[in-house]
């Protein structure tokens, strides 16, 4: 996949026969926000992402309670009594100011350990790409021991043998991550590294800095954000699986997926109560993955 | 050619039939129990998993000398003659017990029970150098055998037992100490892993099958020695469901008959689709043992700042009034309760006071609990709501969680091998006095020898302990004993916080439960109804 | 390509080695020393040694992950700290379980999947490839044990059709495939498993037939004029490979992955071996089902890489 691509220009199919002057090609990314523009699925699945982080930032001004408040004469509340938008849990306290701030836990759990990852697994995979034979093949053979693992039981036996808790939990997810991400950015790497105006560069004395920046990075930065993006959604399962089995986040800290265990005893009193979690994790998981779907199609980025 | 075909007609119809009458005949009535533990409970003696192992498995497979009587919901449980039929002291040495054995009982192999079994069972709990002795087995049951010095067959159905120190309260010890068959475990060769797929007790049920961390199948014993307690179904099949909504579910589906502690929040929902739901108050204290030497909670303030701050009526809620509030150890109905002086209220300011004297403000502390558990009741949502009281005034708590028999396994060696633990959250029997209060203040029972886990030591308690141990007469005794529950009370030995009503439910076609008064239930009397 | 097939064997057992490697320092990563997290508690002095020379904990580290690893090759994995069995015992009936489980997902994934996904190749672009894709997507993005809830509440509670748990009223030692009753067990369960790997072979599929649709040799068979079945059975033929592909990984993960699904259903298999043995800190019993898992898995994408060559061998990787 190439850096530069002349985009679809309808002047230059003309059939007056006029020879125009050809105007500037679009540039790549012009082309991806051209994309991106006029795709309204992705842009709605966008806004809603959006709209989940910011509410999660924004916790403290939009929750109406204190999330910690408990209260044992409300526990167990349908939607709407006494002001609570959806419900109390079974310590009595606020759904909804316990599924905002739990945002703030659960998205933070799925999402660093991917920007984490992206960031050591890409320098790790273009490294690997540019490298000479040997130390690609030791960076890959390291990386390919990891990938043997499936990513939930990694995830489990680390923070699993680690004691649990939120930053062992966030190392282990953020190990998982690396060699996928790795992967992915030393293919791109590789594709390009041998290209000729790369050759080029490097033979007109350019440092290597300068090389991976202005050639490398745009090649392999697509691909990258694209797969880092639908690594999102993964990690959010995840990171929630990880909570339910009690190696995320201590009680009483509002977390997605704490909240599903704990709420389970609700199932036969409140059984969309001790849906709603759930619900939440569902709805934001699509969006993140429908969301990477449309920057795939806008980046037309094979995998 | 017509006649043929019906005769064969009539033939298959009283094949049919006959097959149908002899499944009816042979069908087995299965007994399905649902447990709170984790894993089945182990079948060699002594059983683990806590009192729920001795429920459903010791007193199952086997028997104690004096045993519980478990018949009767309308008075406290207390003791019976089991393998022993009678027990004194002898009148020229306190220490000397002669205790005299049940005649006529076999083990299920066969085997005849007779005064060298005794003999033999102590060397397995007390001899290192016995073939036959197990390190767990010893450790399990370490808290009530550390006063027997020794054990002798004076006939074949008479022993003597002479305690170390003088003991009134033996008779209670004996009754968690289960006599497993020499014959079997010799013709094993002493393999205690072979021994545990074939088990063999004088008890009312025999060992059928296991399946590790499925089940245990149990069949009824029809030679038991105790008519009155053969098994009324055939079968009883033990599962462990640590998950208490899962208990649920599987009774509401059909999968077991009887569900140990459901969750208060489900009762509603089993009550409504027709499901027995039984409780009954019994000698549980639901608290927290401190650390005394290492951590905040040598600081009696602070004990004190602790139990100020809980709101116990809130517990109430959470458990649906599943309870009863706990402001000491004992049951305020028990005789030897008294009037203790610290009187505990829901009084947060008080805590916040005693805590800023005390020095330990915010206050970091560390709470050992378990997910689940015999007696535990529902762990994770009451170690919420105590820790969001604690913290509420000035405490931080942190709590670590496991699995109820690893909860066991940290506590039994004692505060030192977890310094950094300033309480342990176990459950706690209170069916005779030693395990009520002597275990957990007395300076011998200091963990790994016995139960006094923080290793707490008051020289005026030891001596009214050694008291209480020399008082045969029981008015004294009771005296003593209601001073002991005093003392323990206004020293703020433990963080109390409720007593439970052991509730349970079972399915309509089980029927006949008698629930007692006691940790320990007998299913014998059950008859599966369909 | 037996040349091929050697190296590719040899070029896996580095990666099991690696694995292995990975799971030995496991015991490193628990809180404490080694010896306290390998220890039951009250174990006398005898066993303390017993244990020490067992693991050679008293040797140099690169020792001490031989000596695990020479016992571990022969089968020996340890004694379970919680059980006091041997944790190889535990895990070959747990992974039997589990099998089933694995099993019956990817048949129930797969044939699904394959009908979607070969019709929205097909009808690419049409409102029915949007309505597969949109399917594909819920599949993967649901937290599979919350489903496995809901799927209880609503068939074993309130319809009361299906068992909560367990596996067959008589447990896993009696369980058969041929038994409706044991079966009503498996079905929830798999049910569950069976969301993720729809949604990506899926996926997968219909990537693969359409892509395959646009290749020239399709025209070809077209312009030649045979029925539109045949060219479908060709069309399939060539998109294969890549689906069995992904139908083996996913085998593998769920093999791996399935412990979030087992803890809510109480289901006997490796996820919930795995799951006890955090809950009660037994550590021999992790190490050895993560060990058991990953190798599992390495040798499934061996056999999958294997089997796309043999059934096209221009797909070999270098």
């Amino acid at each position: 996949m190439l850096h530069h691509v002349a985009a679809d220009n309808p002047r230059l199919h003309a059939l007056d026969g006029t020879a125009e002057a050809p105007p500037k090609a679009r540039s790549y990314w012009q082309t991806v926000r051209y994309r991106l523009r006029h795709d309204y699925l992705t842009l709605v699945f966008g806004s809603v992402v959006l709209l989940i982080m910011l509410s999660a930032l924004c916790a403290p001004l939009l929750a109406p309670a204190d999330p910690y408040q408990t209260s044992m004469i409300a526990r167990l509340k349908p939607f709407g009594y006494k002001g609570h938008l959806l419900g109390t849990d079974e310590l009595g306290r606020d759904m909804f100011s316990r599924l905002l701030y739990g945002g703030r836990v659960s998205l933070t759990m799925g999402m660093v350990p991917v920007m984490l990852a992206t960031v050591m697994g890409g320098s790790l995979g273009i490294i690997a790409g540019y490298a000479g034979k040997h130390l690609n093949m030791a960076i890959m053979r390291i990386m390919d021991v990891f990938f043997a693992f499936p990513s939930i039981l990694l995830a489990v036996a680390i923070s699993g043998t680690m004691g649990g808790g939120l930053r062992n939990g966030m190392l282990a997810l953020t190990l998982v991550f690396i060699p996928p991400l790795c992967r992915v950015a030393e293919t791109a790497t590789t594709q390009v590294s041998h290209l000729d105006f790369v050759e080029a560069a490097r033979a007109s004395g350019a440092g290597l800095g300068s090389i991976i920046w202005h050639h490398i990075l745009g090649n392999v930065l697509g691909p990258v954000l694209v797969y880092a993006s639908s690594l999102v959604s993964v990690s959010i399962l995840i990171a929630s699986g990880l909570s339910f089995l009690g190696l995320g986040v201590e009680p009483p800290t509002p977390d997605w997926g704490l909240m599903l265990n704990t709420l389970r005893q609700a199932i036969y009193i409140a059984p969309s109560l001790a849906a709603l979690p759930g619900v939440v994790i569902f709805i934001t998981s699509i969006c993140f993955n429908l969301l990477s779907d449309g920057l795939r199609a806008a980046m037309d980025v094979r995998m | 050619m017509r006649t043929r075909s019906l005769g064969c007609l009539g033939l298959c119809m009283l094949v049919l039939i006959g097959r149908a009458m002899l499944q009816q005949v042979s069908a087995e009535t299965v007994l399905r129990v649902a447990m709170t533990a984790g894993d089945v409970p182990i079948t060699i003696g002594q059983p683990d998993q806590g009192f729920e192992g001795y429920r459903f498995v010791g007193y199952n497979l086997y028997d104690s000398l004096i045993l519980w009587d478990l018949s009767r919901s309308d008075v406290v449980a207390d003791l019976r003659p089991g393998l022993a039929t009678s027990w004194k002291v002898d009148p020229a040495d306190p220490h000397r017990w002669i205790i005299a054995l049940r005649q006529g009982v076999k083990f299920h192999d066969g085997c005849a029970f007779t005064a060298a079994d005794v003999v033999w069972n102590f060397d397995r709990v007390t001899n290192e150098k016995a073939p036959q002795f197990h390190p767990k087995q010893f450790a399990l049951i370490r808290d009530r055998t550390n006063n027997m010095e020794k054990v002798e067959a004076l006939d074949d159905y008479t022993i003597a037992l002479t305690t170390r120190q003088v003991d009134a309260l033996l008779p209670y010890q004996l009754s968690y100490w289960f006599m497993i068959s020499r014959c079997r475990l010799e013709s094993l060769k002493h393999d205690y892993a072979a021994y545990q797929r074939q088990p063999s007790g004088t008890g009312p049920y025999k060992f059928a099958k296991f399946i590790p961390q499925e089940r245990l199948e149990l069949v009824k014993n029809s030679d038991y020695w105790d008519t009155r307690r053969i098994p009324k179904h055939d079968r009883l099949v033990l599962i462990p469901m640590p998950e208490a909504t899962t208990r649920a579910a599987a009774l509401l589906s059909n999968q077991v008959d009887f569900v140990e502690a459901p969750l208060p929040d489900t009762i509603p929902k089993l009550k409504s689709a027709g499901m027995q739901v039984v409780t009954n108050g019994y000698p549980h204290n639901w608290a927290y043992q401190f650390n005394f030497v290492d951590g905040a909670f040598k600081d009696i303030r602070v004990r004190k700042a602790a139990n100020l701050a809980l709101n116990r009526a809130d517990m109430k809620e959470l458990l649906r009034g599943y309870m009863i509030e706990s402001y000491a150890t004992l049951l305020p109905s028990m005789p030897y309760y008294g009037e203790p002086s610290f009187k505990i209220t829901y009084d947060p300011k008080q805590a916040t006071a005693l805590l800023k004297e005390a020095g330990c403000y915010p206050c970091k502390i560390t709470l050992a609990i378990s997910t689940s558990g015999s007696g535990q009741m529902q762990p994770l949502p009451m170690n919420e709501l105590v820790k969001a009281q604690l913290e509420a005034v000035g405490f931080k708590v942190k709590l670590e969680v496991m699995d109820w028999n690893a909860l066991l396994d940290l506590v039994r060696p004692g505060r030192t091998k977890a310094p950094e633990v300033d309480a342990i959250n176990v459950s706690r029997s209170m069916q005779d006095p030693f395990s009520a209060l002597i275990r957990h203040v007395y300076s011998k029972q200091h963990a790994p020898a016995g139960s006094n886990w923080g290793h707490y030591s008051n020289p005026a308690v030891d001596a009214l302990i050694e008291e209480i141990y020399a008082t045969f007469d029981p008015q004294a005794q009771l005296a003593k004993l209601t001073k002991l529950n005093e003392m323990m009370t206004d020293d703020a030995v433990m963080l109390w916080v409720v007593h439970d009503v052991n509730p349970r439910a079972l399915h309509p076609r089980a029927q006949g439960f008698v629930q007692a008064q006691s940790w320990f239930q007998d299913v014998t009397p059950i008859r599966i109804v369909d | 390509m037996t040349a091929y097939i050697i190296r590719r064997v040899l070029y896996a057992l580095p990666i099991a080695l690696g694995v292995s490697m990975v799971c030995f320092t496991l015991i490193y990563l628990a809180p404490g020393n080694p010896l306290q997290t390998l220890l039951p508690e009250n174990a006398s002095a005898e066993t303390i040694d017993m244990i020490k020379k067992a693991y050679g904990l008293d040797k140099p580290i690169p020792l001490q992950y031989l000596t695990w690893l020479s016992r571990a090759i022969t089968g020996d994995l340890g004694i379970s700290i919680a059980s006091g069995r041997k944790v190889s015992e535990e895990i070959a009936k747990a992974l039997s379980n589990t099998m089933i489980l694995a099993t019956g997902a990817i048949g129930l994934s797969f044939s699904l999947a394959f009908i979607l996904g070969v019709t929205a190749g097909y009808l690419n672009g049409s409102w029915a490839d949007r309505v597969v894709t949109g399917m594909a997507v819920m599949g993967v993005s649901v937290p599979n044990y919350w489903l496995g809830m809901l799927l209880i509440i609503f068939f074993a509670v309130e319809l009361q059709l299906l068992p909560a748990a367990g596996m067959g009223p008589q447990g896993s030692s009696t369980f058969s495939v041929f038994n409706p009753q044991h079966l009503r067990h498996v079905l929830l369960p798999v049910v569950t498993l069976s969301m993720i790997p729809m949604g990506i072979i899926a996926r997968t599929t219909r990537a693969a037939v359409a892509e395959t649709l646009n290749q020239d040799f399709v025209q070809t068979l077209r312009a030649k004029g045979l029925k539109a079945r045949t060219v479908a059975g060709h069309v399939i033929k060539n998109a294969l490979p890549q689906i069995l592909a992904v139908m083996g990984l996913q085998f593998g993960y769920l093999l791996g992955g399935s412990i979030l699904v087992e803890t809510v259903f109480t289901w006997p298999g490796t996820g919930f071996l795995l799951n006890k043995a955090i809950l009660t800190r037994d550590i021999p019993v992790l190490q050895g089902v993560t060990l058991m898992l990953a190798t599992f898995f390495v040798a499934t994408n061996l056999l999958v890489d294997l089997l796309q060559t043999a059934v096209n061998p221009r797909m070999q990787r270098h």
